[in-house]
């Protein structure tokens, strides 16, 4: 029934158009892997070289559809709460049945693997000789499935989703008092939680300005980034939530995005993953630094990657400890 | 960038002019942006008709009232003879554009 | 940085120019796909509009209704129930509601009647909707005649008419005092038509209402929450229903601009392959033809968009009007009140451009592998 609403039905859309777009990427992909060789000038050959700009505008505007269904899908989540009962936010729309979180979960891993898709594919495209193009059609089979799944699994969150069940909401999902992977993060502690947060930020932001001083260490930058972005989620729910919620035990990262708190969510999420992805992005540059014709390429790509990237985390850790000063909550046992 | 050239050559080029074309678009799109926030509901507030809600306990909109059950769509029946809900065999036009209240697709208590 | 936007910008020049020799051709698909986004768009603004204005007024409505259910219909209930029901914990309020249905042949209308204590009426005084003083000519001061219970006309006078403000929940209202709607529809002292019940703590709306079904077995509660769920989903169905029929014309428009982008003429053709000889690589080819889409679909959307906002909030949605009027007489004149919605934005947005980039996407590229000589020659 709820499949009807438009932004379910756009999103189901975008994810069948997706899938079916990746089906004949696979497959030539699978020729890719098989059969590529740049030397040679058979007639085979020049049929797949023709064939990689098709697939590669098909797969590029793929993941570009994938990654602003992302932001609409949860955006629908937090706009469908008013129709289940209980449900306050994103997080009981998820719980209405078991696909809710790994829709998401696979949608955020497809977000990261499509985004350094799309910067390895435009690293290829700078080589004379393409000479990425075997590793990226691997990526990109080691991708696919992923987003069939994910195609499978929202759909069965879509058509499961009873209005009868009573769900259960942010309040009980991420409290201390319970069990399981989000109570455990809601129940650390807000002065360790803080720590990890601004910890993992001093990292990156190290690293990054390492990276950019000395011009080595994109490797490095890029765990740092996946770091931050672990401990930057972790602290959102333990510890920056509180603030802005200005209540001591309100644990939920969803909540953030509602109009009532500003949006400030979007502020917080999109910088984060867009400079975690960019992250990820330099460390790929950084790990084709040595292939012969992407040697300048691969050295102005991961310094352009690595600005963009600095940029989100200053803007991400800048807003977090603005949103935390300017907060009336005081947790005296954080700081001292 | 190509600096210089006349004003009327510039005007000329197409992505100027693709530019002028979407900056307008664009600014007309913030403007029912700016419309929808200042004029809309969130900005608002709803009017007398809260009052006359809270007063005279209304349960229901005036927005189908060419029959019993879809004058009151919250209060329409469950099956019985003779009275419908909205979608059920649909008679009136409007019966076809409203779903059947909530209380009749979950019924919350056993044998209502 | 400059110079890649420089590049960017000799595309679209390209594109630009190249759209505008066949300037009707292009200038028709603008108009087909503004079109399609313009309904899209309509709909669902206004649906939005209407459920949202739904959930503000009626947030005020009460927690609790009970109906009673006699031989499986709502029949009248006695006022007895009240004191059956004795102090029920949380509820802070309880009262009857007396109201009714009033057919009025002279236009062919259904009323609303209800009792108003709150505005001291006299015996033969009305208070009436808008709708109605639109319908029957009415104003303040001017007699209303309708037939009784009893078969007799009852004369009452207009008292004045609701704001039209509330004309969204008010257009079909007839207001009067107790004891004359008691005497005009002829139910004894002591029935109501429902009772309603405020709930001051919404944690407490469900344990009341179970409470009732077991003080009261022959009775119905209906809680708000439902009531604001009913409106929350009252046309998400057929919105859906709308949209997937406007799916169809989608796909009609997608086949449209795929064999519109396939079937390029022999001039096209001759284009690319000049292009191409003359430096163009298959990849700049392919993003000329991208950016002559996503011209094209940018306008669309941005120009349907416009167009279906001025509909809905500055024309009242009058295409709608007829499908929702229905047969009603009544019909509440409102003027919807627009809503920022993001993912209505994002969800036309994904509506209206993939579809059409994903449909050029193939014949573009058979455009662009195309060899230089094969048609030049």
């Amino acid at each position: 029934m709820a499949i009807l609403n438009p932004a379910i039905l756009a999103l189901t859309l975008a994810a069948l158009a997706v899938s079916l777009a990746l089906l004949p990427a696979a497959v030539f992909s699978l020729r890719v892997l098989r059969q590529w060789d740049m030397d040679s000038g058979s007639e085979r050959q020049l049929g797949l070289e023709r064939s990689t700009y098709l697939i590669s505008t098909l797969v590029a505007f793929a993941f570009a559809v994938e990654l602003i269904a992302l932001l609409l899908f949860i955006y629908n989540a937090e706009a469908l709460s008013t129709q289940f009962v209980g449900a306050m936010c994103a997080t009981g729309v998820l719980n209405v049945n078991g696909y809710g979180w790994p829709t998401l979960l696979l949608k955020v891993l497809i977000f990261f693997a499509a985004a350094l898709w799309l910067q390895l594919n435009r690293l290829d495209n700078r080589g004379e000789d393409y000479p990425l193009t075997r590793r990226k059609y691997g990526l990109l089979l080691a991708i696919a499935p992923l987003v069939w799944a994910e195609a499978a699994v929202q759909t069965l969150f879509f058509l499961n989703m009873n209005p009868e069940v009573i769900t259960s909401c942010c309040g009980s999902l991420f409290s201390a008092e319970g069990s399981g992977v989000a109570a455990e993060i809601a129940g650390l502690a807000p002065r360790e939680a803080a720590l990890l947060f601004f910890g993992g930020g001093l990292t990156v932001l190290g690293l990054g300005a390492w990276r950019l001083w000395r011009g080595r260490g994109g490797i490095p930058f890029a765990l740092g980034g996946i770091g931050a972005f672990v401990t930057a989620l972790m602290g959102i729910v333990s510890f920056v939530a509180l603030y802005v919620y200005e209540h001591p035990h309100h644990h939920c990262p969803f909540c953030i995005l509602k109009a009532g708190h500003g949006f400030i969510g979007y502020g917080l999420y999109i910088p984060l993953f867009a400079a975690t992805a960019l992250a990820l992005g330099a460390g790929s540059a950084a790990l084709h630094r040595h292939v012969p014709s992407l040697r300048a390429a691969a050295a102005l790509e991961g310094l352009r990657s690595i600005r963009l990237a600095m940029i989100g985390f200053v803007w991400f850790y800048a807003l977090g400890l603005w949103l935390v000063a300017r907060s009336n909550l005081t947790l005296t046992e954080v700081w001292w | 960038m190509v600096i210089g050239g006349s004003i009327r050559e510039r005007v000329a080029r197409p992505s100027n002019r693709a530019m002028a074309w979407f900056l307008g678009l664009g600014a007309l799109l913030s403007v029912s942006l700016a419309h929808a926030l200042w004029f809309g509901l969130d900005g608002a507030d709803p009017g007398h008709g809260v009052e006359l809600v809270r007063e005279l306990g209304l349960s229901d909109l005036a927005l189908f009232t060419e029959a019993r059950y879809t004058r009151h769509l919250s209060l329409a029946d469950s099956h019985a003879a003779f009275q419908d809900h909205p979608l059920a065999l649909d008679h009136f036009p409007t019966a076809s554009l409203a779903a059947p209240p909530e209380h009749l697709r979950n019924p919350h208590v056993a044998g209502d | 940085m400059l110079q890649a936007i420089e590049r960017q910008r000799y595309f679209i020049d390209y594109s630009l120019s190249s759209l505008a020799r066949r300037r009707g051709k292009n200038l028709g698909l603008l108009t087909v796909y503004s079109l399609i986004v313009f309904l899209l768009a309509s709909v669902m603004l206004f649906t939005q509009s209407l459920r949202q204005e739904a959930a503000a007024i009626l947030k005020e409505a009460p927690e609790i209704l009970v109906q009673r259910i006699a031989a499986g219909r709502q029949d009248l209930i006695p006022a007895a129930y009240l004191e059956r029901m004795g102090s029920l914990r949380g509820v802070s309020e309880k009262r009857g509601r007396l109201w009714g249905y009033h057919f009025d042949p002279a236009i062919k209308a259904n009323y609303t009647l209800m009792t108003a204590d709150q505005h001291q009426l006299p015996p033969d005084g009305i208070l009436i909707g808008a709708g109605i003083a639109r319908a029957r000519g009415l104003g303040a001061g001017d007699f209303l005649s309708l037939r009784g219970n009893d078969g007799k006309p009852a004369a009452f006078r207009v008292e004045g008419i609701l704001p039209a403000e509330t004309e969204l929940i008010s257009s079909d209202l007839i207001l009067m005092a107790e004891p004359s709607l008691r005497a005009f529809f002829g139910i004894p002292d002591g029935l109501y038509t429902d009772l309603i019940l405020k709930v001051s703590n919404p944690r407490e709306v469900r344990k009341v209402a179970e409470k009732l079904t077991l003080l009261l077995p022959d009775t119905r509660p209906i809680l708000r929450e439902e009531i604001l769920r009913t409106y929350d989903a009252i046309f998400n169905w057929r919105e859906g229903v709308v949209f997937v029929l406007l799916m169809g014309a989608l796909l009609a428009f997608v086949i449209f601009a795929w064999d519109k982008a396939s079937g390029l003429s022999a001039e096209e053709r001759q284009e690319i392959g000049i292009l191409k000889a003359i430096g163009w690589e298959t990849g700049d080819v392919i993003r000329m033809k991208f950016w002559e889409g996503g011209l094209i679909s940018l306008s669309a959307f941005l120009l349907g968009y416009l167009l279906a906002y001025l509909h809905v909030f500055f024309a009242d949605g009058f295409l709608f009007e007829p499908v929702l009027k229905g047969w009603a007489t009544l019909y509440p004149a409102f003027r919807p009140r627009p809503v920022v919605d993001g993912l209505q934005l994002a969800t036309l947005f994904f509506f209206s451009v993939f579809p059409y980039t994903l449909a050029t996407l193939v014949p573009v590229w058979r455009a662009a592998i195309t060899d230089p000589d094969s048609v030049m020659r």
